[in-house]
């Protein structure tokens, strides 16, 4: 394949490092209006997803695509182990990620523009957009891998930009410890692949030849692809915040300034999902038979595929449980945004347990509906500490008389969550509730188990509705910003200066935050009402990602 | 022509996966959790080396890749000791500390 | 048992043994030594396992620049550089845990042929051929990672005049 060719496969992530580098150089020369460079990281993120749509073949701007289709859903040939492929439903993803940056760009751009360290915020987030890109595109363990790495050191950095923060850069410091111990974990377990496999090719591991075919002595390695596997869950599971790894998320949403919670949530979370798309669909959906090995003299048996499913399931179901529960019982807002995103991951991995196609367009249209209930949750959240409002949920009583607008959003992006019908968050349980129910056996009491967690998180949304619209403010509870936060009171939020102190826009919210938020409302109901556009295509993408033998 | 046990190295790379994981669980001193961290890099790149120099049968065996794989894993971990150093240096700044437990806020 | 096997588990203990005093060891400057000898001992491993190249590299990153890095760190962190640290309690439930890894991954010795393997060598001409042009997507990865470190880790400690 010639230089041009890669070049022109790769425009989107190629425009997105542009936009970046374009950033640090007229950091540089001493341009730092935050409206300069976050216009030329908006614009970077739309040029990109300009040409992730002409790829998908949409057709007002198909001519302008760069991948030729024949390139697209194609299993490479036998024998060839490539790094990287091309696959609508990772294109799809691409443009879910590029939603996400470009939503948080966007509402970034109201703060005050003298604000230090623009260009290392926009920055930070085209490099993280640009790793997510790739990660979607992985046909390699290892290429997968040092992709999330190009996602996990942005994101480490961004929640650290304030630099007088002393919780952020905690949150900073707990991320950091969290996301290493997560990537030493992954390249030890993807050690134990390569050496069962010979190869970190996905296709190869897929096949499961390993766990059957000897290598080294005749035996066959079963239990160092268990292994592997085991080492791998664990490592990428702190990446999409399951159970037992799920402790960091909420410190680290908590502690971080609120712009970047929102792109943490509604964004770099998402890539563990792919990957393990990407890692474990293929044996789950291949290695059905029992293959006998030899364990200590003894004979066991395993089979790989529905093991990996059982334990696939029990996480899933564990996180929901466990996100909701404990998002029932939090007094700050955005603690309880953080558990209730840890229930949300529990949602999606329904579909990676089953591994159906309509099992995958459910769990990727869960995925869509988050970037955009989550994103703008906590951009609401940020907006509301802007207008003086406190973190705790008990802050934000008579919302809905004080700033009516913004309760509005909130409310739409809350019942979306809970899965009200009408709203995009109920679309995608509808399709991944029903695809469990379609695959039959114990997958129906994944159903079960996802339906009974939404009727309980709805408590938790309702309480929120209720403090807004139902409860009185009392009288002097609306404690005036503190705009000079360098020293953080107790509890304190630290997007508390993120907004121009000025009265800008839609009452000191700034408009371009006020766009976005709104913008996020009407999507939420629109593809809630009309989700036909979407649906289909991704349906599609779905089936063909799965009959890829992935 | 140099013979070696396969076990041994095995289990060379998994004790040091242990003490690195035992590590990262008990020093609240940053320092040492990136000492932790780097032990457990090693034992990866040890791995990666071990299995690319003890061939396997697999038909897509590459055993360079193992050895390329470990060259950017030993840039990848240096690239992690270094912006760990900057949030260290950054929270010194800030608090005074780099003791994890002493520097804790973010709790309910 | 040959020589070379003989030097493997001698240089295997010692990785061990540092690893552990590096962790367990009440100066930090103490600390830094040790896991200087620890990083030059895997340099002679890989060097015993015929692979010349990570061996230099080992030596020049890891033993080199980290173990500097590192030391720089506690320089500028402390006021006093032999100060000693509060010794953290062994913990039950970690320790447990570590062994309980070390167990569970150390099943996977079984399936390996015991007795002693030739081991395969690489020439480094082909390594670097590979490195450059069959995997030099890896190295453009890492050339984004450090991109993103270098940008974030600079602005994140340069004094700010506001």
């Amino acid at each position: 394949m010639s230089l041009i060719a890669t070049v022109l496969d790769f425009l989107p992530e190629i425009l997105l490092l542009a936009g970046a580098l374009l950033v640090f150089l007229i950091d540089a020369v001493g341009i730092r209006r935050i409206e300069v460079v976050g216009s030329i990281a908006v614009g970077a993120i739309l040029f990109a997803m300009l040409f992730v749509f002409a790829d998908l073949g949409f057709a007002p701007v198909a001519f302008l695509a760069t991948i030729p289709p024949s390139q697209i859903d194609i299993v490479p040939a036998v024998g060839s182990t490539p790094l990287y492929w091309f696959t609508s439903l990772g294109l799809f993803f691409q443009v879910f990620f590029l939603i996400a940056a470009f939503l948080v760009s966007l509402a970034s751009m109201s703060r005050p523009s003298r604000e230090r360290g623009a260009a290392v915020f926009y920055g930070m987030i085209l490099l993280a957009t640009l790793g997510m890109m790739l990660v979607a595109v992985a046909s390699d363990l290892i290429f997968l891998l040092i992709a999330i790495e190009v996602v996990s050191i942005p994101s480490y950095l961004l929640v650290a930009y304030t630099r007088r923060d002393a919780r952020s850069m905690e949150a900073a410091m707990k991320f950091f410890i969290v996301g290493a111990l997560s990537t030493v974990l992954s390249f030890f377990g993807a050690s134990f692949l390569y050496g069962a496999y010979g190869t970190t090719n996905l296709f190869v591991l897929a096949s499961g030849s390993a766990v059957s075919n000897g290598a080294f002595g005749g035996g066959g390695f079963p239990l160092l692809v268990v292994i592997g596997y085991c080492l791998l869950i664990a490592g990428l599971a702190f990446k999409i915040t399951l159970v037992p790894f799920h402790a960091w998320a909420v410190d680290v949403y908590d502690g971080a300034p609120d712009d970047v919670s929102a792109f943490l949530a509604g964004g770099t979370k998402k890539i563990g999902l792919f990957a393990f798309f990407l890692v474990f669909l293929g044996p789950v959906l291949l290695v059905r038979g029992t293959v006998e090995f030899q364990w200590f003299g003894g004979i066991g048996a395993v089979a790989l595929g529905p093991v990996l499913q059982v334990v696939l399931s029990i996480l899933a179901v564990v996180t929901m449980t466990v996100g909701n529960v404990l998002a029932l019982m939090q007094k700050s807002m955005k603690r309880m945004l953080a558990y209730s995103s840890i229930s949300q991951a529990g949602y999606m991995f329904i579909g990676i347990a089953i591994g159906t196609a309509p099992a995958l367009t459910g769990a990727s249209l869960q995925v869509f509906a988050h970037v955009f209930m989550k994103t703008g949750a906590f951009l609401v959240v940020a907006a509301a500490a802007g207008l003086g409002v406190g973190p705790l949920i008990a802050d934000w009583r008579g919302m809905g008389q004080r700033h009516p607008w913004l309760s509005v959003a909130f409310a739409l992006m809350l019942l979306s969550l809970a899965g009200v019908p009408l709203t995009i968050g109920f679309l995608s349980k509808f399709v991944l509730f029903s695809a469990a129910i379609e695959a039959q056996g114990y997958f129906v009491w994944l159903a079960v188990a996802g339906l009974l967690n939404s009727a309980l998180s709805v408590f938790y949304y309702g309480r929120v509705l209720k403090v807004m619209y139902f409860d009185a403010p009392e009288r002097g509870s609306v404690i005036p910003s503190s705009t000079e936060a360098d020293v953080p009171l107790p509890g304190a939020p630290n997007g508390r200066a993120a907004v121009s102190p000025i009265g800008l826009g839609a009452g000191g919210i700034g408009y371009a935050r006020a766009t976005t938020i709104a913008l996020i409302a009407i999507v939420i109901v629109a593809l809630g009402v009309y989700p036909g556009p979407l649906l289909q295509p991704l349906a599609a993408a779905a089936q063909h990602f799965v009959n890829l033998a992935f | 022509m140099t013979t070696l046990s396969i076990d041994g190295f095995i289990g060379l790379s998994i004790a040091l996966l242990a003490i690195s994981i035992f590590g990262i669980l008990t020093r609240r001193n940053f320092i040492l959790l990136l000492i932790s961290v780097e032990i457990g890099m090693n034992a990866a790149i040890l791995n990666f080396l071990f299995f690319a120099a003890f061939p396997n049968r697999s038909p897509f065996f590459d055993g360079l890749q193992g050895q390329s794989i470990a060259i950017v894993l030993v840039g990848l971990a240096a690239t992690e000791v270094a912006v760990g150093l900057a949030i260290v240096l950054a929270l010194n700044r800030l608090k005074g500390t780099i003791n994890v437990a002493e520097a804790s806020s973010l709790r309910e | 048992m040959s020589l070379e096997e003989l030097a493997f588990l001698v240089l295997a203990l010692v990785a061990v043994a540092t690893a552990l005093l590096a962790l367990f060891v009440r100066e930090l400057v103490h600390t830094i030594l040790w896991i200087g000898v620890f990083f030059v001992d895997l340099s002679a491993i890989y060097f015993l396992i015929d692979a010349p190249f990570l061996g230099v590299l080992q030596l020049g990153v890891y033993a080199g620049a980290v173990t500097i890095l590192l030391l720089f760190g506690i320089m500028v962190t402390r006021k006093r550089i032999f100060s000693r640290e509060a010794i953290t309690g062994i913990g039950a439930l970690p320790a447990a845990l570590a062994v309980a890894t070390f167990v569970f991954l150390a099943l996977v010795v079984g399936e390996f042929p015991g007795g002693e393997q030739a081991i395969t060598s690489y020439n480094v001409t082909d390594l670097s051929q590979a490195l450059f042009s069959q995997f030099g997507v890896y190295l453009l990865l890492l050339g984004l990672v450090m991109l993103g470190a270098l940008a974030g880790a600079i602005y994140l400690v340069r004094e700010g005049r506001e």
